[in-house]
């Protein structure tokens, strides 16, 4: 019987994991579960007395660790830790038979009553045969086997094991777990083990313990511990970033992953499940956003040459048609060492022209596409693989969910796309998300700051700085697609100017008077711009032909076939600044700058000359 | 039953040996006096101080858990090799004698020395590898303090000191076996004592520690024999290279097992055998000149060493 209590552990004198109070029982097994690096090690390095506790004690047997001699300890407590040992010339026997240590005398000795006691841990661990041969030559499973009646040798109450599936493939996990379940109830031992397997901590334990963010999150049988939310917070993405999102109501909120990612995550997992033949339990992977995401991964099996592996779409707090489907990748072994990347059910297909992708491909952005190549090409320098991958990301359910998104607008046709220049999603629940700019926009009036640049997302700022812009000295913040409420809280802060930097599919709007851009509140973009072109003398033709285009991009190529572009951004841009004074009403000289990623700088209203004209010579 | 059969051959060639070492040498028929005055205490010797050498090389590599850690090549015989010429030439330049007593202090002072520095070194280092070089580089430093003292040395003994420094068995007499024999005798019987706790250790500290190993204590007690020993060598012999990694190493082969039971009686012969033989050859090949005895051990244990690396690196690719 083991007990804790009050027990810190830690390295020195920081306790890295505090209050720690176990009570496990002869004839049960408890798990400690929890990311890497979370601390499950020092634990029970601490139990077994490796490392000394920061404060605490651990009773064993009811006495107090530290007043037992090493000898008294060792016939209470055997262990089984991580890393391999090597033994010069042992025979399986002989390592097995070192448990019986603090038993012999003064040599070490045998006694016959002593083989006995090997002969009874070997055969328990169904590993009679394995006796006689070198212990440097069996596999990894069968050491894992010996090691552990080398430990039943010490006639113990207490058994403690670090991990001890790690190099195991399945079989051997499960029957290395079966063994030690056994064990459990024949010789009434109580077990302390932590398991990176949730699936297997699940089937064995009596108890679960999560240790998490620096303490024991929970204690409690499995079929209370696992519960798919709980698994969620406990394993998935580090939302060490999240301390962008706290403002002063003191609401946060939570950042997911964009279907992108997820794509990656599952072809990450696929490809390390197809070169070891051994699925990984969970996928991590640094998102362009620089931001680490880790996520379980479900239904992973090899069929034929392939592997699948899947991610659970997570919005985090912005649920949008995508949340919590499940998105899948095969990936193939290729000849070629490059990654070929298709879409197959549920993925949309690009049908109409402007879009990332080219008609015919498979909606899968060219963001999301680098992140797959280099996670499977990664996976596969790091296992010596020197082949290519043909992957394929399907996504169920996703031809039914595309029908709530703007994909059928797009152009784009039987799923939904995978996409994200991030890889992460930023909650974008409105009034939270209004807030945080207004707040961000009140810092910077608060730093002294009388000029202002607005921008909706991550284009604008890449443009930003491609036009040296950011070198101007004037505080940018993304407004999101709440530009009119970023234009008030200009106001109310009294900004002495302010210029709007965004992409035409955005800002296009603004000619319409319209002032949240979210495409699920208002998409009139070509409606607009098929509206000022028949202001320009469009033909009826043209006009269609805006109408039908898929995105801004394509209406400006419309618009350059026919020679409109000019008189059309012109009328636009006109059209963009009466809205845009009327919102300021007189506070600020308000501008708007537009730019598409693929024409570059396409025009700037009257006020937006003038502005930047000004301060590029600050 | 190998074992019986391996003890015993070990045995033989010791027992062959011994006698060989007392009839050959430059004196073609020895009268009763050299055999008994020079011959005999110099075998004792060369076969009890081999003996520990490869004791204390058996001793380091499983503390280190190296196979090719030794007291020569972790730089504590050079250690204790400057700490007796330092004493010997501080002692000479007031005219006293040095006594076997003060040589083993000395020497042992140098050794433990030595071994705080590669326990320091241990500590920050994780591969094998480089500790050994750290090792090597600590006894060339320890070489080149003591040739320098030696140079500078004013005293007409320098010839002494010189081939002392250089490693031989010449010049052991019946007084020093004593001393020798009481020592080494004394740190075989601790080791022995110790072999259950050093098979523990052979699993590795964690598992040691698990399985009642006091493992402070068992650290401290492995650093003071292994330093005893090879101070005692360096003492009477001075630095004598390669007998700690190969013997140990041929006698596992010949026993197919690291048993430190059987381990380190078995060391402690085959130690006496190597350095008979290599005293044998020492004295005999260019008799009446002398050879040292590193070069002879170098010359048969070298190989050795290299045969095993390779032989490694095979098992790990």
């Amino acid at each position: 019987m083991i007990k804790t209590e009050n027990l810190s552990v830690g390295y020195g004198t920081t306790p890295l994991i505090e209050d720690i109070c176990l009570h496990l029982k002869p004839g049960q097994i408890m798990t400690l579960i929890g990311p890497n690096g979370s601390g499950k090690s020092t634990i029970l390095k601490t139990v077994i007395g490796q490392l000394a506790p920061v404060c605490g004690t651990v009773f064993l047997d009811g006495r107090a660790m530290a007043e037992l001699s090493p000898l008294e300890a060792a016939q209470k407590l055997a262990v089984l830790m991580t890393g391999r040992i090597r033994p010069e010339l042992m025979t399986c026997w002989d390592v097995a038979a070192m448990g019986r240590c603090p038993y012999t005398g003064r040599l070490g000795i045998l006694s016959a009553w002593d083989r006995e006691k090997v002969r009874e841990a070997l055969s328990l661990v169904r590993g009679e045969e394995l006796a006689p041969l070198p212990f440097s030559e069996i596999s990894d499973g069968q050491r894992q086997r010996v090691m552990l009646a080398r430990a039943l040798c010490q006639e113990p109450s207490v058994l403690v094991l670090d991990e001890p599936t790690t190099f195991l493939d399945i079989r051997y996990k499960l029957e290395l777990l079966s063994v030690l379940k056994d064990m459990a109830q024949k010789r009434k031992l109580a077990v302390l083990l932590s398991l990176h397997e949730l699936e297997l901590a699940g089937k064995i334990s009596d108890c679960v313990v999560c240790v998490h963010n620096g303490k024991i999150e929970r204690i409690g049988p499995p079929e209370e511990i696992f519960t798919a939310d709980y698994i969620k917070k406990l394993f998935d993405i580090q939302t060490d970033d999240s301390e962008l999102f706290v403002f002063h109501g003191g609401k946060r909120l939570r950042c997911g992953y964009t279907t992108g990612t997820c794509a990656a995550l599952a072809a990450q997992g696929a490809a390390r499940l197809l070169l070891t033949g051994s699925a990984p339990v969970s996928a991590a992977l640094m998102t362009p956003k620089g931001i680490r995401v880790e996520a379980s991964l479900e239904d992973c099996r090899l069929e034929g040459g392939s592997a699948f592996c899947s991610v659970r779409k997570d919005g985090g707090d912005d649920v949008d048609a995508t949340h919590g489907l499940l998105i899948t990748a095969q990936v193939e072994e290729r000849d070629t060492p490059n990654v070929s990347i298709e879409g197959g059910a549920g993925v949309g297909r690009v049908t109409k022209p402007g879009l990332d992708q080219s008609v015919g491909e498979a909606a899968i952005n060219r963001v999301p596409r680098n992140m797959i190549e280099e996670e499977v090409l990664s996976v596969g320098d790091e296992l010596g693989y020197e082949g290519g991958f043909r992957v394929a990301i399907y996504v169920p359910g996703g031809e039914e969910a595309a029908k709530k998104t703007f994909n059928p607008q797009l152009g784009i046709e039987g799923g939904i796309s995978i996409l994200g220049t991030s890889g992460i999603v930023e909650p974008m629940s409105a009034q939270a998300l209004i807030d945080t700019i207004a707040l961000e926009i009140r810092q910077r009036a608060a730093q002294g700051h009388k000029r202002i640049i607005l921008t909706p997302g991550n284009y604008g700022l890449d443009f930003l700085r491609a036009q040296g812009m950011d070198r101007w000295g004037i505080p940018v913040v993304k407004c999101s697609n709440f530009i009119g409420d970023a234009l008030d809280a200009c106001a109310a802060e009294q900004f002495q100017g302010v210029l709007l930097v965004g992409h035409m599919g955005k800002l296009v709007k603004l000619a319409g008077g319209v002032m949240n851009t979210h495409s699920r509140l208002a998409d009139c973009r070509t409606e607009i711009f098929c509206a000022h072109a028949a202001l320009c003398g469009a033909a009826p033709e043209l006009c269609r032909a805006l109408m039908d285009c898929p995105t801004s991009d394509a209406c400006i190529a419309v618009l350059d076939r026919a020679g409109l572009r000019e008189a059309v951004l012109d009328s636009l841009l006109s059209a963009a600044q009466d809205h845009l004074n009327r919102r300021a009403s007189g506070a600020f000289p308000v501008g708007a700058a537009v730019f598409s990623n693929q024409y570059g700088l396409l025009g700037r209203t009257s006020q937006a000359k003038e502005l930047m004209d000004a301060w590029s010579t600050l | 039953m190998r074992y019986v059969l391996a003890f015993l051959l070990l045995v033989g060639l010791l027992a062959l040996l011994a006698v060989l070492n007392l009839r050959v040498g430059s004196v073609r028929q020895p009268d009763g006096a050299i055999v008994w005055r020079l011959r005999a205490p110099r075998m004792l010797a060369a076969a009890v101080l081999g003996g520990g050498l490869s004791l204390s090389g058996f001793l380091l590599q499983t503390f280190f858990a190296n196979p090719i850690a030794g007291p020569f090549v972790l730089g504590i015989s050079s250690g204790a090799k400057l700490a007796v010429s330092l004493m010997m030439i501080f002692l000479l330049k007031r005219g006293l004698v040095s006594s076997s007593a003060a040589m083993i202090g000395a020497a042992f002072l140098g050794a433990m020395l030595s071994m705080g520095f590669i326990l320091l070194i241990s500590r920050r280092v994780r591969r094998m590898s480089l500790l050994v070089v750290c090792g090597v580089m600590l006894g060339y430093i320890c070489s080149a303090i003591t040739d320098f003292v030696v140079t500078f040395a004013e005293d007409s003994n320098i010839v002494n000191l010189h081939n002392w420094s250089m490693g031989s068995f010449s010049g052991i007499y019946w007084d020093s076996v004593g001393v020798i024999a009481l020592v080494t005798g004394a740190a075989l019987l601790l080791a022995f004592l110790l072999s259950k706790p050093i098979g523990a250790y052979q699993l590795g500290e964690v598992y040691a520690r698990s399985m009642g190993v006091d493992i402070r204590l068992f650290r401290a007690a492995l650093i003071l024999l292994s330093s005893l020993l090879s101070a005692c060598v360096t003492a009477f012999a001075g630095p004598v290279s390669f007998v700690g990694i190969a013997v140990p190493h041929l006698v596992k082969r010949l026993f197919g097992t690291a048993k430190p039971l059987l381990m380190i009686p078995a060391c402690f012969l085959g130690g006496g055998v190597f350095c008979l033989l290599s005293d044998l050859i020492a004295r005999t090949a260019f008799a009446p000149r002398e050879m040292s005895i590193s070069s002879v051990t170098a010359l048969l244990g070298a190989p050795v060493v290299i045969v095993m690396l390779a032989g490694r690196r095979r098992e790990r690719d």
